[in-house]
């Protein structure tokens, strides 16, 4: 399903001649004549009209009665009139309806000032009011959510947050009950409305019925300033406008790119800010005397940090995570050119060689993520974008919706896509490789089923996959075998098809090709090969590095393999940990250096489709925080290597010289809503530097694709590891991991986010369960060797037989003490008994709730 | 008065056996059927019901014909919904039809779905007809029996599966979207049109809703012809039609007549005129939703045409008498409680408006509004009449701005009598219509009915009361 280039036709609104889009909605048409008309339940990122409100009637001659401009498509010739008299009175009487039970009490209401039914009963509205009855009452204002406040007397029923829940985010929760005017927005047996996006209700509230409960009181719109900037919680890369009032975030609001959020924002980014408040930021320098953090000047600080780094020249490391493109590269700039060490990656896990990275970012593989709107086919594999990047599971959701595209959903966990799917196949933790070739020799093979026959039979597919397929042993393999499968599909310069991948951190694709890999340089160009971030940890423990820097990441919580990356860093010699928080990681640093939020921060982050967005410094810093580019240019001055870099731009345009294919971007190109390098001019400049690398790999990744011998796609379970069986005597499942959207400090750290940290859970298949005597709620320990966690049981009848999942980054029980790159089998038996007596009298009550009376 | 009953589809009503499948074979019931499909094509049924100029009975009188040839061609899966939510105050001849004659509307269903290429029918009945449910069930198996319904039907190729499905009791559910909305298991609320159902309907695909009355009158057509069926009434509004005549009247009930006798005949004539002593003050000529006549308009020919020209409407067919006993402005009340209370709530001028305007006139029999009040009540019902999404809103402001406009004189001594008094006025007057007045012993009619249907005892001086016509 290309997409479809309307024709142009033209029409007159209030004698003004208007070019518009044939079949657009009318109240869209006219606003190209700058005329307004009012709506308030049209919302086109709703779906389709309801013409529900009425707000919008007008006159199109040739039909006698008065039509809803929001669900008239415009035809060639039409002739509308929207301020005649019977309009005019069609609008008052709409506004006068509307205001009937709306309580008129705007001076305590936090939407008085931006609020559209003031706005519309000002500028359509009759100035009377012939109303002396009594209102509708309700008990106001209730919780809806534990975030979000509900003043039903305001409701004007428009039913944008009810279908919101039911054709956006899906969840179906939010319910218009009772009728006529009795009508009310609530959920079934009044429950809380627990969903990832709920926050986006309050804002599509055109009244001042639904309010945050972190902004109500807060500020009124005349005390506020809005700027623009990216979100960089995940690599969906939203874009925001921070509400500021006395300089500090009180709101995060979505900034519509219909290219990159669709105008939706998730609970994370909209309520995450709060952390950037918390007491656990890192407001200033601090330098560890005897295991204490110390406040430090700058000056002192950095000349510190470099003195360190300095004495261990060529045996120093870095890790780059959360950071800006400017801050990556000059991480890579002082390990590189000011240290003289090639040991720095910005990957959690080992995964691609340079090769391969270069042959997945070529333009001609790369789809754009507006071609998931139009996709005859989408393929999602290995990631579930509710978790990793939520703006894309919206997205999906959409194309799936609205133009009936066909979604295929190839993961170890099942996902939350999975309901809307046409196909879907589960692969074993660890056994992506094989899934992925036998997916790529069936779609050789021309097979007619499964997904294999789904992607065959699409005009456009996009496959949406996640940067993890390339971890452990095999993930060499599963990259080769996806790059086959998209050669085999012929996606390489196919119009509107493609792939997309997602990271595990916000702005990994910059990251890489600001040249914070091991392998690769700027501009992903050939280098001296360094250490990758599991050989740094090596090198840590066996003293061939003895200085470590660690940008905007906690290796601790994050990375796989805790107990190995705790022993590391407790031999290192310096660490140098540059930290928005004080976190696990910070307590084994010798300096730490403050860093800034996306709300503070001046820099560009690129989005897994190649979107350079800048992020925009809107609320003050606080404390003592430096802007990170500067913080890192003079510590690269420091230890002797000047970098002439002074100002933000000056960073910029580094970057820009530094990576060919970003040549010639600039703030200006990247404007509010960022530019994809690969539509910039010097794109061409990524095949004539890198084409020879691609190539190359070409020939290598054609590692035997074929089909695995005892696998076969379209079983999940077939392609467990042949030599156990899960039922087998030793009755161990394999364990899979996965990072929960709310397992991180963003959540830890904002009060409002967190009811929704997860505690540690053990997913497992209802016939496992049955066969260890488990049930849902039992507390349980998770063993693979030496290593084990406690969890709770959770039943998923999805889940197939012989596998378990654990979440990563929990506060207790973090499941990366296990993932050390292969999947482990794990034994499931009773939980250590704690001498915590808080956790054993939490226990007890959860096992005998009856007495839990008081 | 001489006028007389032209019973075509109520012919035969009076026998019981009609409504078994022997019985109504007896009549010659289901022949029509053999002879569509053993001699005729889709096209022709279709252009017989078209030439015949049938109307349809559920209230907006499209041509039925005109609704099957809407209906786009092809393979798609295409649904007939037979609107049997008749819900209307009023209204309770789709009521007889069904008790009395299920087989005569199936036939109809069966014809129809014939003629137009549909696979899937539905009867979407209002769930207080439980009996008529129960009938038309029992109908449908019957049917299933023998062979006029399910795969194949006479060796034709043509399958039908036909469901009765009852509905939970909203009024808004008789409305044509709504209805598809509530029979695909959401909330009944209606769609926004176009796309019109023909198009878009049930699941998505072309739909054919039609009323009971009308789909009953298919196979009497198809076995008639179009000739015949337009001997019958006037050139606009040819055919029969079943008339609920309620209230004030000595013989309330259904009665069948050509379209375009006069109302008195059928009120005078066929339904008695109005109780000893009292004299027709106002009457809705098609359902409460209809705005009210005089008795100045008592001459009238009863037809579609005739309705719409003197600023009402036929509707459903169902004439409500108000006698001299029943005070107008009680009545707007009353009418305007229900569609209030029905009101669906999507759309703004219908949700707030009925809301008001109950609001209103409550004030104007409390004795608390003014002259003034009355212009805001008419302004307020001209705000709702052609601003709604669907035609429930107009369903109340028609007839209530008719009875302001036609009544007002009694609206402001209303008013003044009951500011003088200082309480609601029901002096003089047996009922005043809106339900929720005392009854005698002080018991309300509807609490007396609630106590009925929970099995507690009533007095029995309030029994013999709820007897009484009420106004």
């Amino acid at each position: 399903m290309a997409r479809k280039v309307p024709n142009r036709i033209t029409l007159t609104v209030d004698g003004r001649e208007i070019e518009a889009d044939e079949g657009a909605m009318l109240v869209d048409a006219a606003k190209h004549g700058d005329i307004e008309i009012p709506v308030f339940c049209y919302e086109p990122k709703l779906g389709q009209p309801v013409g529900a409100c009425r707000m919008c009637l007008v006159e199109v001659e040739g039909i006698p009665k008065l039509q809803t401009a929001c669900s008239t498509p415009v035809r060639d010739g039409m002739v509308v009139h929207t301020r005649t008299e019977q309009v005019k009175e069609a609008q008052n009487a709409v506004v006068e309806f509307l205001l009937v039970n709306h309580p008129l009490d705007c001076p305590v209401c936090d939407k008085g000032g931006e609020c559209p039914l003031q706005d519309i009963t000002m500028g359509w509205g009759a100035d009377r009011n012939r109303m002396v009855d009594e209102k509708r009452h309700f008990e106001k204002p209730v919780p809806l959510s534990p975030l979000i406040a509900i003043d039903r007397e305001r409701c004007i029923l428009c039913y944008r947050c009810v279908r919101f829940s039911q054709e956006v985010s899906e969840d179906s929760q939010l319910q218009l009950l009772e009728r006529g005017d009795r009508s009310y927005v609530g959920t079934f047996d009044d429950r809380p409305y627990i969903a990832p996006f709920q926050g986006n209700i309050t804002e599509l509230c055109p009244v001042g019925a639904l309010t945050n409960y972190t902004y109500r009181f807060q500020a009124r719109p005349w005390d506020i300033e809005q700027g623009g900037s990216v979100c960089t919680l995940c690599p969906s890369q939203c874009n925001v406008s921070f509400t500021i009032r006395d300089e500090q975030v009180k709101r995060v609001i979505a900034r519509d790119n219909p290219e990159v959020d669709d105008g939706w924002l998730c609970d994370k980014g909209r309520y995450g800010f709060q952390a950037m408040y918390s007491l656990d930021r890192v407001i200033n320098p601090l330098r560890y005397e005897e295991g204490r953090p110390v406040p430090t000047g700058w000056s002192e600080a950095i000349d510190l940090a470099a003195a360190g780094l300095a004495e261990s020249a060529g045996k120093t490391a870095a890790l780059v995570g959360d950071a800006s493109n400017e801050e990556g590269f000059l991480v890579q700039s002082i390990v590189r050119d000011g240290l003289g060490s090639a040991d720095i990656d910005c990957r959690q896990a080992p995964a691609a060689s340079r090769e391969t990275v270069i042959a997945f970012s070529d333009p001609a593989i790369s789809a754009r993520t507006v071609d998931i709107d139009t996709a005859d086919v989408v393929l999602v594999l290995g990631t579930d974008p509710i978790h990793s990047s939520p703006a894309y599971d919206l997205r999906i959701r959409k194309a799936v919706r609205r133009n009936g595209t066909a979604l295929a959903v190839a993961t170890d966990r099942p996902s939350a896509l999975d309901g809307g799917a046409t196909e879907v196949e589960r692969y074993a933790p660890g056994q992506v490789a094989s899934f992925l070739r036998d997916l790529a020799a069936g779609v050789a093979s021309g097979s007619d089923s499964g997904i294999a026959g789904l992607l065959l039979g699409a005009e456009e597919a996009v496959i949406v996959w996640g940067e993890r397929i390339g971890r452990g042993e095999s993930g060499g393999e599963a990259l080769a075998a996806l790059l086959e499968l998209s050669r085999a599909l012929g996606l390489a310069g196919k119009a509107e098809s493609g792939l997309i991948e997602i990271p595990d951190v916000a702005n990994a694709r910059g990251l890489r090709e600001v040249g914070c890999l091991p392998d690769a340089g700027p501009g992903l160009s050939r280098t001296n090969v360094g250490r990758d971030v599991e050989q740094i940890r090596a090198g840590l423990e066996s003293g061939e590095i003895t200085s470590l820097i660690l940008f905007g990441v906690d290796p601790l919580r994050d990375f796989p393999d805790t107990d190995g990356w705790r022993r590391a860093l407790e031999v290192a010699g310096h660490v140098v940990c540059f930290s928005m928080n004080a976190t696990a990681t910070t307590e084994y640093a010798d300096i730490v250096f403050p860093l800034e939020s996306h709300a503070e921060k001046d820099g560009t982050v690129t989005h897994p489709e190649g979107r350079l967005q800048r992020v925009r410094p809107s609320a003050k810093r606080p404390g003592d925080i430096r802007a990170g580019w500067m913080a890192l240019a003079e510590l690269s001055a420091a230890i002797g290597h000047e970098t002439g870099i002074h100002s933000a731009p000056e960073a910029f345009e580094a970057v820009t010289i530094a990576v060919p294919f970003y040549g010639g971007l600039t703030d200006v190109k990247i404007a509010g809503r960022g530019i994809r390098w690969q539509d910039n001019e010097a794109a061409s400049l990524f095949a004539e530097n890198l084409a020879s690398a691609s190539a190359s790999n070409g020939a290598a990744a054609s590692v035997s694709v074929g089909p695995a011998g005892e696998s076969s796609p379209g079983t999940p379970g077939d392609s467990r590891p042949g030599d156990e069986s899960p039922g087998g005597p030793d009755q161990k499942l394999t364990l899979g991991t996965y990072r929960d959207l709310w397992a991180d400090t963003t959540t830890d750290l904002s009060p409002a986010l967190n009811y929704l940290m997860p505690a540690q859970r053990l997913e497992i298949s209802v016939a496992d369960a049955r066969r260890l005597g488990l049930s849902r709620g039992d507390d349980v320990s998770v063993t693979a060797g030496e290593t084990s966690v406690n969890a709770r049981v959770a039943l998923r009848s999805a889940l197939p037989e012989g596998t378990c999942f654990l979440i990563e980054g929990t506060i207790e029980g973090n499941a990366n003490v296990f993932s050390n790159g292969r999947p482990a089998r794990v034994e499931i038996g009773k939980p250590e008994v704690k001498l915590d007596l808080v956790a054993a009298g939490t226990a007890a009550a959860g096992e005998q709730p009856a007495d839990g009376n008081q | 008065m001489s006028i007389v009953e032209t019973r075509v589809l109520l012919r035969h009503a009076t026998d019981p056996k009609l409504a078994t499948i022997d019985g109504y074979r007896s009549y010659g019931g289901y022949s029509t059927l053999e002879k569509a499909y053993g001699e005729m094509e889709p096209d022709t049924i279709v252009n017989e019901l078209e030439e015949s100029g049938l109307r349809g009975r559920g209230g907006a009188g499209f041509s039925m014909g005109k609704k099957v040839s809407f209906l786009p061609h092809g393979n798609q899966t295409k649904y007939l919904c037979c609107n049997a939510d008749e819900s209307e105050p009023g209204a309770f001849k789709d009521r007889e039809l069904m008790q009395r004659n299920p087989h005569q509307l199936i036939e109809g269903i069966v014809i129809a779905s014939y003629a137009a290429g549909i696979s899937h029918a539905f009867i979407f009945i209002r769930g207080e007809y439980d009996v008529q449910a129960d009938i038309l069930d029992r109908a449908v198996a019957e049917a299933y029996e023998a062979g006029y319904l399910g795969r194949n039907i006479l060796g034709s190729g043509h399958n039908l599966e036909l469901v009765v499905h009852r509905g939970a009791g909203a009024y808004i559910c008789g409305e044509e979207t709504a209805l598809l909305d509530a029979l695909e298991g959401k909330r009944g609320n209606p769609r926004l049109k176009p796309p019109f159902p023909a198009v878009q309907g049930l699941y998505g695909g072309p739909t054919l809703i039609n009323n009971v009355e009308t789909l009953s009158n298919v196979s009497h057509i198809v076995a008639n012809g179009a000739d015949w069926f337009k001997s019958f009434g006037t050139e606009q509004s040819p055919g029969t039609k079943v008339v609920s005549i309620s209230g004030g009247v000595r013989r309330p009930g259904n009665y069948e007549v050509e379209l375009g006798v006069s109302l008195r005949d059928l009120i005078y004539g066929l339904a008695g005129g109005p109780l000893e002593g009292r004299e027709v003050k106002a009457f809705y000529p098609g359902g409460s939703s209809s705005p009210v006549l005089t008795p100045a308009e008592m001459d009238l020919p009863y037809s579609f045409e005739a309705m719409a020209e003197a600023g009402s409407m036929l509707g459903s067919g169902s004439i409500i008498v108000a006698d001299d006993s029943v005070s107008i402005p009680h009545m707007a009340l009353r009418t305007a409680r229900f569609y209030h209370h029905e009101s669906c709530g999507k759309c703004t001028p219908c949700r707030e408006g009925t809301n008001w305007t109950v609001k209103m006139l409550e004030r104007v029999v409390r004795g608390e509004a003014t002259p003034m009040d009355l212009d805001i009540i008419t302004s307020v019902q001209g705000n709702i009449i052609g601003h709604c999404l669907c035609v429930l809103g107009d369903s109340m402001a028609m007839p209530v701005s008719a009875m302001v406009n036609k009544f007002r004189d009694e609206f402001e001594e209303v008013i003044a009598r009951a500011a003088i008094n200082g309480l609601p006025t029901t002096e003089g007057l047996e009922s005043n219509g809106d339900g929720f007045e005392p009854g005698p012993d002080g018991v309300g009619l509807e609490v007396l009915q609630r106590e009925r249907l929970m099995g507690r005892p009533v007095p029995e001086s309030a029994q013999a009361a709820e007897e009484l016509p009420r106004g």
